[in-house]
């Protein structure tokens, strides 16, 4: 037997009532557990971690000098999600990837949706994430964000959010594949009980996406990496493993005659499209950072004549910004025409006065958040933080209102979790990824699961501490 | 006025550079102030034209035959209006004007210059940003040799000294520390002054619904005598050669521009 201890009042757990009683979708899991003794369990968990540092999935933390590289936790109790709402979170992620899409070819062309008052010209022209380079470029199926990775938790009510919107180079998804390899590995009786949506299907699609990104046909598509010292590299190589093609460096790329070619030992090889896992700045030399090493010179200009495509697009990033956020419902009906069928965390722009105002008169209930900062860091969880903690984080707002954006504190939902001593919930969220061409949007059901391994902790971010859970997304 | 302008740089390196990949901005285009009559670049390798994100004409040069020089050489005649033209806004919006870069940043100085400029004048706008770009000069006076491309606005403020590509980014990190979208010009200026280089570097301030000149280094709007290149947020975006090299060595640069006046 093992005790579950029952998630506090108030809180939405996924598996467990208030009541004690299971959610449907986890009776058959927890009649298993039940069955299982605690020590043969724990062996289990032992394992997967020894498996894990075996495969070497490692994520580097920045700015922790004591281990470079360290294993994300892995929690072997999944989230177990119903068919039916896989099924509607399924289509609002489409619809809300259809929207930003839309947005980040308006804003880069005729910029209608500024030129009707629907978004303010300051968020986005006055944003640094806004790439003036990226005027007027014509992309194929005019696809921005191939790739999103799109933040969702769930909150005391029951109702699923969308907290972020991540355009650039959203990460994890090597977990997620990882996750599930593990779980069938060490329990492959639960499959059998379960009908369990498959993800390892992911590769196929994500390769399948990025060469219907390319006009030429039967295109090369390369994987671009900072390096071996990034956080994501383990991510880097297993993607461009599991999808057959190579990963590059900047130095292995150059610009000649219009196209971009990489060196390889038959000789130069054209390279059509290049799954760029490297921000914006650092890709090319002669049009961004002079001081990048990472990039390939002469890339922007080679792009700009659609000689190449990037996945994602370049000036992604102003699409997913914290200040842009609560605009995306006004998004969805301008181009789409239609109702958002996920909804967005109600979100205060202290760069509005009144809105500041109210931030400032509730700051001990609210999390306030930097406009340009991810990660988990640079935040201030309010009903969390000391007087002097609050002080502190109420100057910087003053000093820069337009740098922060405020929401309530949510009460992301729990899943029970193995911790010291037994079974205790923690609090979750999911990272669906959502892949776009021209012809459709494709999801692996599912997605990653983090999971914030302190107690009472809302922060899930890998960086801060964070574990990961397999998903799984039942079939009816 | 016509101007005819002949316009070559040759870099050369202390070993053979194995390759080179350039970004030039040497070509002028037609606006409001300028038509082109006739224009050429004589190159040293391959390059494709295309137009970027600012509106600029761009080539791209790609060298990948071991060189121990490159030499650009860019001549035509181009026809120039007098004062008081003011160009559109383009395909951009201006606010994209209003970020601050790297070499662009506002330090206390020159907000300070920006808000002494802007407290003197407060119902004329372009009053203060006259007054500001007379304020920069005045702080700064032209002095070659003191400052290069890597200068920051503020390091060159701090300098007391520069040319007009310093003059510009210290005027053009004020103007926005005000909130003014302003963009940095690169081109040419017909000068009698020996000492000023051809090559020129001046600013423009987005008011009233058009870019207003300011020509910081020489205290005048720019005229007939001026000759736009290309446009940006600074030295980087618009300047006429961005170039990286494998191999090479050492480096030594030689550019000469000259501008002279056609008889009409």
């Amino acid at each position: 037997m093992h005790a579950l201890t029952l998630p506090e009042r108030g809180h939405f757990d996924e598996m467990l009532l208030q009541s004690g009683a299971v959610r449907s979708q986890y009776q058959g899991f927890s009649e298993w557990l039940q069955a299982q003794s605690p020590e043969v369990l724990h062996r289990k968990r032992e394992e997967a971690n020894q498996l894990f540092h075996r495969v070497g999935i490692t994520f580097s933390v920045y700015g922790d000098d004591a281990g470079a590289e360290r294993l994300i936790p892995f929690d072997t109790i999944p989230r177990i999600v119903p068919a039916a709402e896989w099924q509607t979170l399924e289509v609002g992620l489409k619809q809300r990837v259809r929207a930003l899409n839309a947005f980040l070819h308006d804003i880069y062309h005729d910029h209608e949706i500024v030129k009707a008052g629907v978004i303010p010209a300051g968020p986005v022209f006055g944003n640094a994430q806004y790439q003036p380079m990226m005027q007027d470029v014509d992309l194929p199926d005019r696809i921005y964000a191939h790739i999103a990775g799109v933040d969702i938790i769930r909150h005391a009510d029951g109702g699923c959010y969308v907290l972020e919107d991540n355009l650039r180079v959203p990460s994890g998804v090597s977990y997620m594949l990882e996750n599930r390899k593990m779980m069938m590995r060490l329990f492959p009786e639960l499959f059998a009980r379960h009908a369990v949506a498959p993800v390892d299907h992911y590769p196929a699609l994500l390769l399948d996406t990025l060469r219907k990104a390319s006009r030429v046909a039967n295109p090369t598509v390369v994987v671009l990496t900072p390096g071996h010292f990034n956080s994501a590299y383990f991510e880097h190589a297993f993607l461009a493993q599991q999808m057959g093609v190579e990963l590059v460096e900047g130095r292995d790329l150059f610009v000649r005659d219009d196209h971009v070619y990489m060196r390889t030992t038959a000789g130069h090889k054209r390279v059509d499209v290049i799954y760029r896992r490297i921000d914006d700045t650092f890709l090319d030399p002669l049009a961004f950072r002079p001081d990048s090493l990472l990039g390939v010179p002469g890339l922007m200009s080679v792009y700009r004549q659609g000689k190449v495509v990037l996945t994602n697009a370049i000036g992604t990033g102003v699409a997913d910004d914290k200040s842009i956020y609560p605009y995306v419902p006004a998004m969805i009906r301008f181009y789409l025409d239609e109702e958002p069928i996920l909804s967005n965390v109600e979100t205060w722009l202290c760069r509005e006065p009144e809105q500041l105002d109210y931030v400032l008169r509730h700051l001990p209930e609210l999390v306030v958040k930097e406009v340009h900062g991810a990660g988990g860091y640079g935040m201030l969880i309010g009903p969390a933080a000391t007087r002097a903690e609050i002080d502190a984080f109420r100057a910087r707002l003053i000093a820069d209102p337009a740098g922060y954006i405020a929401q309530p504190t949510l009460c992301l939902s729990s899943c029970p979790t193995f911790v010291e001593g037994g079974i205790a919930p923690r609090h979750i969220d999911l990272r669906p990824f959502v892949l776009s061409s021209g012809q459709d949007i494709k999801l692996v059901a599912g997605g990653l699961t983090r999971v914030a391994l302190k107690a009472g902790s809302l922060v899930v971010n890998s960086s801060q501490g964070g574990g990961t859970k397999d998903t799984w997304v039942l079939e009816d | 006025m016509k101007l005819a302008i002949r316009h070559e740089t040759v870099y050369r390196y202390d070993s053979p550079a194995r390759r080179s990949t350039q970004t030039l901005r040497m070509t002028p285009r037609d606006s409001a102030h300028q038509r082109i009559a006739s224009w050429r670049l004589t190159l040293p390798g391959p390059a494709s034209a295309h137009v970027d994100g600012f509106g600029n004409a761009v080539h791209l040069m790609t060298l990948d035959a071991p060189h121990e020089e490159i030499r650009l050489l860019a001549e035509g005649v181009v026809e120039t209006q007098g004062g008081g033209w003011h160009d559109d806004a383009g395909r951009l919006d201006p606010r994209v004007f209003c970020r601050a870069t790297a070499l662009t940043r506002p330090d206390d100085a020159i907000r300070a210059l920006a808000r002494a400029a802007a407290d003197a004048h407060p119902a004329a706008p372009l009053d203060a940003l006259a007054a500001l770009s007379a304020a920069v000069l005045a702080a700064m006076p032209y002095t070659p040799g003191r400052t290069d491309a890597a200068t920051g606005a503020a390091a060159a403020l701090a300098l007391g000294a520069g040319v007009c590509q310093d003059h510009t980014q210290v005027f053009l990190a004020a103007c926005r520390a005000l909130g003014h979208p302003a963009r940095y010009v690169s081109g040419y200026l017909l000068n009698d002054d020996a000492d000023h280089a051809a090559s020129h570097a001046w600013a423009e301030v987005w008011q009233d619904g058009a870019w207003h000149g300011f020509d910081i280094s020489n205290q005048r709007a720019p005229d007939a005598h001026h000759l736009k290149l290309a446009v940006g947020l600074d030295y980087l975006d618009a300047c006429p050669v961005r170039g990286v090299r494998l191999g090479g060595d050492g480096e030594r640069l030689a550019a000469r521009a000259d501008v002279r006046p056609l008889e009409q």
